[in-house]
């Protein structure tokens, strides 16, 4: 009897072993009620349930901005559906991006929300994407800026010290491949010597680490800029040196939300007597591009029918002209303008149909002065 | 002054009430479930945060995260399965007392001390907003990484009798954080080419299976109800009484909690850990001994910690605009949105808010903690209940609660082996509190010894005094231990038995000296293989696994040698032990292949429909119950639980293969 049973529990044992590693081979796509399929066709109407997909965790920045716009976009777009949020987090936001071109579908039932991060391991070629910026379809995007300052113990109290400027600045980063590497970029085409320290949790964190004076060069996204950087530089703690800009008629000018700073072109000119131009240039505007001017996007899979796209494209634009909308996205887009999909997609793919030289450029910058070498495809 | 009375004075406008009623009670519930925590509350009161006014978001917000740690109480102590990966310390103390049936003296003491740490936490917040920049500025890389050092080491050390398990359990749990990105370098580390893993094993996940799920496996085998006694024994007032003399207790684990809370990196599990080992690192002579058999002292301080932990996260957060964890980061962002903004100007142009913060704070841990008095009262019976039997509905909770982190399927397996890990180590005394604070505190320790070593020269940052303060703490018991040693050799004794004392984790039956062996071996060779597979790294990614799985290889390379040297020694196991040992092994391989069922239902099922399955069938089989409606009775509640939380808390259920839309 007992023998038995010893045997059926060892052939059932052997049974669920063999099925797991057949599940281990593929394992069922997790998240997103909606599969591929759906109507598709060109005038296909607005499925009743869209679901946004934010390859960030839940609370965070990218995140918030989701669940801010979420609720003026339902009120909006044509066919009002109603909108989900849902979080699919990991690997640096690649694990949801990469599911959602996979299995997101075409018919818009699913659309996905990018950042920075999105952007740039694509950017540099990296081998986990699977995603492709030059093929997806952007629906709307918002930008961001940012404001780079050092500690006035480096002896520089303004930017124009910078001319001649021959010490070595230190700076507190997160990782070399996020949007710390367009701060990397600029300080090269400047070329001011760093040395860098990755390992940082986050922007606060590096910026507590330059008031406590183990770093002495940082940057921050605007709101922090003016929320935590201003006092300092009131009380004489920081010194700013430029800011990102914002792009106009393909030229980059003044934050209008810092508009005291001058930006990184003027900077340069003033230094060099020149406008900046070049490959190491060139390789800072598109970084530039995909991390600050059209940070946050939502986008739709390539083969999503004209009809859909073209309504939230139109929700965009009526969105960036409602008074009340704007009063409200003061604060939380930080005061930088929605912007339609149809307006930014030559921009967009003019930026991530980066070239060769200047993608090699920069991976040879990142493996010669910060000793990181990335997997490319 | 006036702005504290007059937040205060908007609690008494009924809706800031009732938000901060319903945030309470979203937080509370949430709490009781197993593994789900702060940021399931987070979850569920997203969508709300966005439509209302900003100070009736903050008492929702404030409401939920004040009270998390209050009732997730209640599962760790009366069950033994963590209620949130910091509750899991009550495993030690805490669910030893329900086992002797003081299950209702554990739980009033461990509300009186939550509500005490919330108490304090606020009141701690309130002193120190005006003071903590200079403080928190005060504390650097080096001072940070040290705290990580004394964190690891504390526990390990604290593993009496059996220190040299307790050090192989904590390199183990770092080297199991070390799964993932790594912090200085953009390496992925032990990931085996899978992008899932790339942002390291969920914490939760890891604290539910090498506690929870060894849990389910060694009882579902004993077939036994948790307590072992048929009475709640002391009564509730008996916790309360006991509480007012231990003051200095839930003081002091209050003040830790808090700087763990203001520490970047630290957190909620590490800080209830680390007020545990001070309190039992400072109790006096023999009462040391009591500390995992049912001291009160050790519900105290880490419940006091747990909530304290929330208040001190929300300094960084509104000063520096950093938030501590998921909790802190929404009501970050729900600031913004409102426009506020924190930082330096916080303090005078939005003290109004920070004070309805803090008030809401205080209010809901004196209402959390009334409510946890009323809903433990009759979910303390659960402790008499037959094990079997509530297996049958917390297996499928368990593996739900571990699924949200990462929302991967192939986390359910490795939960399984996890949890198989668990057991051995739980059978072969080796202490997991090391093996938990080692897996939470790796990345960190990784990073701010990067972060030293950059930013510092060695004689720079060695020397500074709250690194030489830290490290006399961690260098000073070995002294001590060093100097009684030599005082006993002067003094020559009978010479004391060196089995190991059965202290952390009070275990019925041990494993025979041979599997002792294989045990050893076997972390010896995981830390072998580990040290191969860590030569691809890049250079900043390669130091910590090398010098982790070089210690952990030599340790356990000792252990081998000790346990072999042993087993020399005692001969080979009588054959009654033998054929017990054969016996346990047999039943609790059948709990391992029930729970490998559900996993595998779950895989081509999805959750829900897994679930609907399973429970009729474990109850049938396994569990017995005494009347056949509960076959029907029983997956109904747990499936309506179920989707209830996935249409209103935002949980997310596994999908299978045949996807049947639920």
């Amino acid at each position: 009897m007992k023998k038995k049973h010893m045997r059926s529990a060892a052939i059932a044992a052997i049974g669920v072993v063999a099925s797991l590693v057949l599940a281990g081979c593929s394992v069922p796509q997790q998240g997103g009620g909606g599969k591929a399929g759906g109507d598709t066709s060109a005038d296909a109407k607005m499925p009743s349930q869209v679901t946004m997909v934010v390859p960030f965790a839940a609370g965070g920045g990218t995140d918030t901005w989701a669940r801010f716009i979420a609720p003026y976009l339902q009120q909006t777009v044509e066919g009002s559906p109603k909108i989900v949020v849902e979080n699919v987090e990991g690997g640096e936001s690649i694990t949801g991006a990469n599911q959602f071109v996979t299995s997101g579908g075409t018919d818009g039932k699913q659309l996905l929300v990018t950042s920075g991060s999105t952007y740039l391991p694509a950017l540099l070629n990296r081998k986990e994407v699977k995603y492709d910026f030059t093929k997806l379809i952007p629906l709307m995007v918002n930008g961001t800026g940012g404001a780079v300052y050092v500690s006035p113990k480096t002896g520089i109290k303004k930017a124009s010290d910078l001319a001649g400027y021959d010490k070595t600045l230190v700076y507190g980063g997160i990782s070399a491949t996020g949007n710390d590497l367009v701060t990397l970029l600029a300080m090269d085409v400047l070329g001011i010597p760093i040395k860098a320290t990755f390992g940082f949790e986050g922007r606060g964190p590096a910026r507590l680490a330059l008031e406590r004076g183990e770093i002495n060069l940082d940057y921050q996204t605007t709101s922090a800029y003016i929320s935590q950087v201003e006092p300092m530089v009131e009380e004489g703690k920081a010194t700013p040196l430029f800011s990102f800009g914002v792009p106009e008629n393909g030229k980059i000018v003044r934050d209008p939300a810092l508009p005291d700073l001058p930006t990184l072109e003027e900077v340069y000119q003033n230094i060099n007597g020149s406008e900046p131009s070049g490959t190491a240039y060139d390789a800072y505007r598109a970084f530039l591009t995909a991390g600050y001017f059209y940070q946050k996007g939502l986008w739709a899979n390539e083969g999503t029918p004209d009809s859909i796209v073209n309504a939230w494209r139109d929700a965009a634009t009526t969105l960036s002209k409602d008074a009340t909308f704007n009063e409200k996205a003061k604060d939380a887009l930080g005061g930088y303008p929605l912007i339609s999909g149809a307006e930014a997609k030559d921009d967009l793919k003019q930026a991530f149909s980066i070239k060769d030289e200047v993608r090699q450029y920069t991976l040879d910058l990142l493996k010669d002065k910060y000793d990181v070498t990335l997997e490319t495809k | 002054m006036d702005a504290a009375l007059s937040a205060l004075g908007s609690f008494l406008d009924p809706t800031m009430f009732i938000y901060l009623g319903i945030g309470v009670i979203a937080g509370l519930i949430v709490g009781v479930i197993p593994g789900l925590g702060g940021t399931a509350a987070v979850a569920i009161l997203l969508p709300f945060i966005f439509v209302l006014d900003p100070h009736p978001a903050m008492a929702l917000i404030i409401g939920a995260v004040a009270v998390v740690h209050h009732s997730d109480a209640i599962a760790s102590i009366l069950m033994g399965i963590p209620g949130s990966s910091s509750a899991a310390v009550l495993l030690l103390d805490g669910h030893e007392m329900a086992k002797q049936g003081k299950g209702a003296k554990a739980l009033s003491l461990a509300f009186m001390s939550s509500m005490a740490g919330g108490l304090i936490g606020a009141i701690g917040l309130t002193v120190s907003i005006p003071l903590a920049r200079p403080l928190v500025l005060l504390f650097g890389s080096p001072e940070i990484f040290m705290l990580t050092v004394l964190g690891i080491s504390l526990t390990a050390l604290l593993s009496k009798g059996n220190l040299l398990k307790g050090l192989i359990a904590g390199a183990f749990g770092v080297l199991l954080g070390q799964v993932g990105a790594a912090p200085a370098s953009p390496d992925y580390r032990f990931n085996f080419g899978q992008l899932w893993l790339s942002n390291g094993i969920d914490l939760v996940a890891v604290a539910l299976a090498i506690f929870g799920l060894a849990e389910v496996i060694h009882l579902v085998a004993a077939k036994t109800a948790v307590a072992n006694v048929t009475t709640l024994g002391t009564g509730w007032l008996d916790g309360v009484k006991e509480f007012f003399p231990n003051f200095i207790h839930v003081l002091r684990g209050a003040l830790i909690g808090m700087w763990a809370g203001v520490l970047p990196g630290v957190g909620a599990t590490a800080g209830t850990w680390m007020a545990y080992g001070q309190a039992q690192a400072t109790a006096k002579g023999e009462s040391k001994k009591k500390f995992g058999k049912g001291d009160p002292r050790g519900v105290i301080a880490p419940e006091s910690a747990a909530n304290s932990v929330e208040a001190g996260d929300l300094i960084p957060t509104l000063l520096f605009g950093i938030p501590g964890g998921a909790p802190s980061a929404l009501l970050l962002g729900a600031l913004l949105i409102f426009g506020i903004e924190p930082g330096p100007r916080i303090i005078t142009d939005h003290l109004d808010t920070i004070y309805v913060i803090i008030w809401s704070f205080a209010i809901a841990s004196i209402v959390g903690s009334l409510l946890c008095f009323v809903i433990a009262k009759p979910l303390s019976k659960l402790s008499f209940v037959r094990f079997p039997l509530l297996a049958a509905g917390l297996i499928p909770i368990l593996f739900m609660a571990g699924f949200q982190g990462s929302l991967q399927l192939q986390i359910l397996p490795l939960m399984l082996v996890i949890g198989v890990v668990g057991w051995l180590m739980k059978v072969f005394d080796f202490p997991r509190a090391p093996f938990l604070i080692g897996f939470v505190l790796s990345i960190p320790l990784e990073r701010y010894y990067y972060l030293t070593d950059n930013l510092y020269s060695f004689s720079e940052w060695a020397l500074r005094p709250g690194v030489l303060i830290m490290a006399a703490i961690l260098v000073l018991p070995l002294v001590l231990a060093g100097i009684r040693m030599i005082r006993a050799r002067r003094r020559p004794q009978p010479v004391v038995d060196e089995i190991p004392e059965d202290d952390d984790e009070a275990t019925s039956e041990l494993g025979p000296r041979k599997w002792s062996i294989f045990v050893s071996g076997g972390f010896f060779v995981i830390f072998v293989f580990a040290f191969i597979l860590a030569q691809q790294f890049a250079l900043a990614a390669r130091l910590l696994p090398n010098v982790i799985t070089i210690i952990g290889a030599l340790l356990s390379l000792a252990s081998f040698i000790i346990e072999w040297r042993k087993f020399r020694k005692e001969g080979p196991a009588s054959e009654e032990s033998t054929h017990k040992w054969r016996h346990l092994l047999r039943i609790t391989g059948m709990s391992t292949l029930w729970l490998l069922t559900f996993v595998v239902l779950t895989f081509v099922f999805g959750l829900i429909i897994a679930t609907a399955i399973y429970i009729p069938l474990f109850l049938w089989i396994v569990a017995k119950p005494k009347r056949w409606w509960t076959l029907m009775t029983y997956p109904l509640v747990i499936i309506a639980a179920l989707l209830l939380a996935q249409q209103f808390a935002g949980l997310t259920m596994p999908v299978g293969y045949i996807n049947f839309g639920i």
